[in-house]
């Protein structure tokens, strides 16, 4: 028995005693039961992918699990790497999730229902990757989409806001599942067999028509899983909202898998598709990028801002796989390795990095009460590790060396450059804009991830809460540090995943053969000559801020020390109300981006009785609203409610009236059936 | 163009400068060897003083050519030019403006009102004279004291 199937066999087991731990066990036993079994589910699957990205594979059926066509399971390269994504993601929230659910009562996440929902949604994580058919894929998908719902609505109770943004999440996620099954049907119908090996194989008889409406949905359906424009509502109300291991797991590991089903079904499934539908996705991954992380930047919720961020960094890797399949479609494979290649390094890299972000928001959350960055602030004395692990963090998410997110966005970076080889109009013109796109998004990336670090963890705390925060316990500093340390480790020696890379670049159908290469310290582009070599960035970033700080300090004139009063201009010490806040920083930027943002302003002056020129009181209020969802949602939802208060007129209560549509009804379908079958 | 002809036709207005001052350097000028940054300090004036502290600066009298120059922080200035009888509200932000300066530093009092409170002596919200908060390095005087005499007086510190 190979290591695939005993490793997954087992995560499978382990996530069934999970549950039943949830559910039997009394609260002080639950939570640490929980915790290790869900980690154990983590460490199965993590073992079951590094293997598939080691070069074996492995294919099963079993014909009783589902009605009619039976599960399908196979595991290649491709879903190796988001198995071990998901396996490693959940292995290490798992350990912090012990920690966070403990001090919080027997309710929200550490209630019998959420503890006995997470082994089984953990398990969703991990076999997703793992269908080979279209019923196991939406049986498991819908799985999926449940388990985190029914976590996202854990503290319910505490918050109203919780229970809407559960309804958001259940529509729409539930929308995604009907587009993804009317996809995947016609997709079905038309190769002749529903399995993924039955797909490939029938791929090219269905019509090309046919083949791009397959696409749309199912990439609107996928996109709108990862976050991507414009079906991304659901996810900076989710993603707040959910405790935070939950968040961490749905940011990284979750959303993940809208790339994985993208991946696999425009690329591989499909084979590939005309140009059109790939600048398409470009299109959609470009201004997720650049909207999501200005709405980050405008965030003051520090859960928001991440859950935007994810949008972005989402929107990233869909330019990345856009590309990709933008060189296939034109012929230059091994560009659109390269492409992919980056596309996948960056879900790595952003599952690492947001996973440590969501739970660092999380331990400041558990131990202040507080995500509205306005309020926090001076964490960094109060709660130094959690700010270390946290700065760790965003440096992964601003793109900029020496953190993990560089490498994959230099990635990216270097096949779009070498791509304006590639003919045609349509490229020419949108990949030097997508570079654009790409350099604005992380310049705007930093302003957001200086904001979050800076207002939220420095300066000195605004609100009693942020002043008595406490370190967060030792297994949430544990499970952060196992995702630290692969934050760092994916930042100095991404050269190591480069063989793993290229074997799942390779799993779609596009030649892998060494687009990545290079041993543990240098990444090297064999297509395009092109290396990095992150250990040596570090080194000399290391080495330079040595010198700037010692060179002074070696040769500078020695002074006197001495120890002054700040200068206040001599008025009173500067109070932290007079700090930065969140709002302020992100103010500038906020003109800047004005026509794009449309913040709505509500000035309310009201004069004293007597007088109409003496000013009693004075109301500024300033709301920067998702402008896309505004447009897009509200008329759907109005029209939706116009239609649905019209209908109550068909229903006037009258029996006599209801007897007459079941007639009617009745006649219709004989009269349809005698004429028209 | 406009401001480039102005500037040619204008040409030079500042008045040939007066010889140099015969007393001697206070000590702990030497130091600052010829560059002197200069903060001004409203400590109660009725702003006389002030008008006359900006005409020292203006072109006609250009105290800048002598190497005394207004910065806008006490952190950057090496001179306290301090103006007025020191009010009750003003006695703590003078000495914490004074504190907050780098060493060596110099108080110049310019003014009847710095020197001994003048008009407003015994009036209800006056603490005292400057030299009653702090060590007076210079002294100015005059109600309120010649755009030059203050010139005079910062060419004692620059010692140009």
């Amino acid at each position: 028995m190979s290591v695939i199937p005993a490793a997954l066999a087992a995560a499978a087991v382990l996530a069934g005693a999970g549950a039943l731990a949830g559910i039997v066990l009394p609260y002080r036993l639950r939570i640490p039961a929980v915790g290790v079994l869900t980690a154990g589910v983590g460490v199965g699957g993590g073992t079951a992918g590094v293997a598939a990205l080691g070069g074996s594979g492995w294919a099963g059926t079993f014909p009783g699990v589902l009605p009619l066509a039976g599960a399908a399971a196979a595991v290649d390269a491709l879903a190796g790497l988001f198995i071990a994504v998901a396996g490693a993601v959940v292995a290490a929230v798992a350990v912090y999730g012990i920690g966070y659910a403990a001090g919080h009562g027997p309710h929200g996440l550490g209630s019998r229902t959420a503890q006995a929902v997470l082994p089984p949604f953990a398990l969703t994580l991990v076999l997703v990757p793992v269908a080979a058919s279209v019923s196991t894929f939406l049986a498991l998908w819908e799985l999926m989409a449940l388990g985190s719902l029914l976590l996202v609505l854990a503290e319910h109770r505490e918050r109203a806001s919780v229970r809407q943004a559960g309804v958001w999440y259940a529509v729409m996620t539930h929308l995604g599942l009907v587009l993804l099954l009317a996809g995947l049907a016609l997709f079905a119908a038309g190769a002749g067999g529903e399995t993924f090996t039955a797909l490939r194989a029938g791929a090219h008889t269905v019509p090309p028509a046919v083949r791009g409406l397959v696409f749309v949905l199912v990439a609107l359906a996928f996109t709108s899983k990862a976050g991507a424009l414009p079906l991304h509502a659901w996810l900076p109300r989710a993603h707040p909202e959910a405790p935070s291991p939950v968040s961490a797991l749905m940011s990284a590991a979750m959303v993940n898998l809208g790339i994985y089903g993208l991946v696999r079904t425009g690329l591989d499934l499909l084979g590939g598709g005309p140009a059109w539908w790939w600048l398409g996705l470009i299109a959609v991954g470009g201004t997720s990028a650049v909207y999501g992380i200005l709405q980050a930047a405008m965030a003051s919720d520090l859960k928001r801002l991440l859950a935007y961020s994810t949008s972005e960094n989402m929107g990233l890797v869909l330019i990345g796989v856009g590309a990709s399949g933008l060189f296939a479609a034109y012929g230059d494979r091994p560009l659109a390795a390269l492409a992919l290649c980056a596309a996948l390094l960056h879900v790595v890299n952003h599952s690492a990095f947001k996973a440590l972000l969501f739970c660092a928001a999380g331990s400041v959350l558990r131990s202040t009460g507080l995500r509205d960055l306005d309020r926090l602030g001076g964490l960094r004395s109060r709660m130094p590790v959690t700010a270390a692990f946290f700065a760790v963090a965003a440096l992964g998410a601003v793109a900029l060396p020496p953190g993990n997110g560089f490498i994959s966005e230099w990635l990216l970076l270097q096949s779009l450059i070498h791509g304006l080889a590639v003919p045609g109009v349509a490229v020419a013109v949108v990949l030097p804009l997508s570079v654009a796109l790409i350099a604005l998004s992380a310049g705007i990336a930093a302003a957001a991830f200086v904001k979050a670090l800076g207002v939220g963890f420095f300066a000195r705390p605004r609100s009693d809460r942020a002043a008595s925060a406490e370190e967060a316990p030792i297994l949430m500093l544990a499970g952060m540090g196992l995702l630290g340390a692969a934050c760092a480790a994916l930042a100095l020696v991404p050269g190591l995943l480069g063989g793993s890379l290229d074997r799942a670049v390779g799993a779609t159908g596009l030649p892998g053969g060494g687009a990545v290469s290079g041993g543990g310290l240098e990444v090297r582009l064999t297509g395009i000559s092109a290396a990095l070599s992150p250990v040596w960035v570090v080194a000399a970033l290391t080495v330079a801020l040595m010198a700037a700080v010692g060179l002074p300090r070696l040769y500078g004139r020695r002074r006197r020390r001495v120890n002054a009063r700040l200068w206040d201009c001599g008025g009173g010490a500067p109070t932290p109300r007079m700090a930065y806040t969140a709002t302020s920083f992100a103010e500038p930027l906020q003109r800047v981006f004005d026509d794009v943002l449309a913040p709505e302003q509500d000035l309310d002056v009201t004069p004293v009785r007597e007088s109409a020129y003496l000013v009693e009181r004075v109301r500024f209020q300033r709301r920067v609203s998702d402008r896309i969802e505004h447009r897009l949602y509200e008329p759907v939802l109005r029209a939706l409610n116009t239609a649905g208060q019209s209908a109550r007129r068909l229903a006037g209560g009258s029996v006599h009236r209801y007897l007459g549509y079941g007639f009617a009804g009745l006649v219709f379908l004989l009269l349809a059936l005698a004429v028209g079958w | 163009m406009g401001l480039l002809r102005k500037i040619r036709t204008t040409g030079r207005v500042a008045e040939p400068a007066p010889p140099r001052p015969e007393a001697e350097q206070p000590l702990a000028a030497g130091e600052l060897r010829g560059s002197v940054q200069v903060r001004c300090v409203d400590a109660g004036s009725c702003n006389g003083c002030e008008i006359e502290i900006a005409a020292a600066f203006n072109p006609l009298y250009d105290a800048e050519r002598y190497g005394a120059r207004l910065v806008a922080s006490p952190r950057h200035a090496d001179v306290a030019l301090v103006t007025g009888p020191v009010t009750r509200n003003m006695a703590e932000p003078l000495r914490r403006t004074v504190a907050a300066m780098g060493e060596p530093k110099l108080v110049v009092a310019v003014g009847d009102c710095a020197i001994d409170c003048g008009e407003f002596a015994g009036g209800y919200g006056v603490e005292g004279a400057v030299a009653d908060v702090l060590p007076v390095d210079l002294a100015v005087p005059g109600c309120p004291p010649e755009p030059d005499q203050i010139v005079a007086a910062l060419r004692r510190v620059t010692g140009r």
